[in-house]
């Protein structure tokens, strides 16, 4: 389960939930990857907030995006993970790219950011 | 407080999440903490999608057993797959190794699995299958009190 929202032209919110693995992954992946290739976008949010469950196949996904983003500078940013998640990061390096702010937080900042306010 | 328990499934992605599901209600006698059980789920959720993957491909046939005992406050267990096999155990032990990466697989499997619990042992016999032993002992709070 999982629900994505699309911020003007360059933020998309990706609200995870229930448990992400590998069963669940590809339904996720499926819809996110057209919306980066369609060119515009340059951040990517995950909200983890009520993800009740994830292994290394959410690495993966985020990685994957992250690869995608890398040409067009796209930036990543993920909020709310778990103790346990927060460690699975750890693991793969993705320390940096967890923001201890709330996703409305996070959606303020960007304003700032994207739109040069 | 022993107990022991056999699940046997096929190669299908919608099974790794009853695999966890059956888990975490072995343990729960053990009364675990919210992290330790959700460690716990990941060790086996980490063991059970590499059988799936990469021991079968995902074929929908091949079979997976999960073998767990509890001896105490300690859980041994063994998901064994009879697939593919690895050929080389200690560079598939190694952090960000993966022969999936097209498969977005990030090769942080084993290194969850070790990281989340008190051993991991890997036999396996290429073409034949594998079987990974996981040992997590699940030391409470309160228990440290009781200890003479
Ligand atoms: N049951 C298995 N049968 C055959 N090969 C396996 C099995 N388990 C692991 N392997 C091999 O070991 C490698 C490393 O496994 P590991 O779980 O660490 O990473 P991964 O599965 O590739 O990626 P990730 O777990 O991060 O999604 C795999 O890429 C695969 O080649
Ligand atoms: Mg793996």
């Amino acid at each position: 389960m999982h629900e994505v929202e699309r911020v003007g032209d360059e933020i998309i919110i990706i609200r995870l939930k229930g448990e992400l693995d590998h069963h669940s992954t590809t339904d996720i992946r499926n819809e996110i990857v057209p919306l980066i290739k369609n060119g515009s976008i340059k951040v990517l949010v995950w909200n983890l907030k009520d993800l009740n469950f994830m292994d290394s196949s959410g690495i993966g996904l985020i990685l994957g995006r992250m690869r995608e983003l890398a040409p067009i500078e796209g930036q990543t940013i993920i909020v709310n993970p778990s103790p346990t998640m927060k460690k699975i990061f750890q693991f793969a390096g993705l320390s940096p790219y967890i923001y201890n702010e709330s996703e409305i937080e996070i959606m303020s900042k960007l304003g700032g950011i994207v739109y040069g306010q | 407080m022993d107990n022991e328990i056999t699940l046997s499934f096929i190669a299908k992605s919608e099974n790794e999440a009853l695999a966890r599901m059956v888990m975490s209600s072995f343990i729960a006698a053990i009364d675990p903490t919210i992290e330790e059980l959700s460690e716990f789920k990941t060790v086996i959720s980490e063991a059970v999608t590499n059988a799936i993957v990469h021991g079968y491909e995902e074929d929908g046939v091949g079979k997976i057993e999960i073998h767990a005992q509890r001896l105490d406050r300690e859980i041994v267990v063994s998901i064994v797959d009879y697939g593919r096999g690895i050929r080389d155990v200690s560079q598939a032990r190694e952090p960000l190794f993966t022969t999936k990466p097209e498969q977005e697989r990030s090769g942080m499997g084993f290194t969850i699995m070790e990281s989340f619990s008190d051993d991991v042992e890997i036999y396996s016999i290429p073409d034949r299958g594998t079987t990974v032993t996981i040992t997590k002992r699940f030391v409470p709070i309160q228990e440290s009190s009781r200890i003479v």
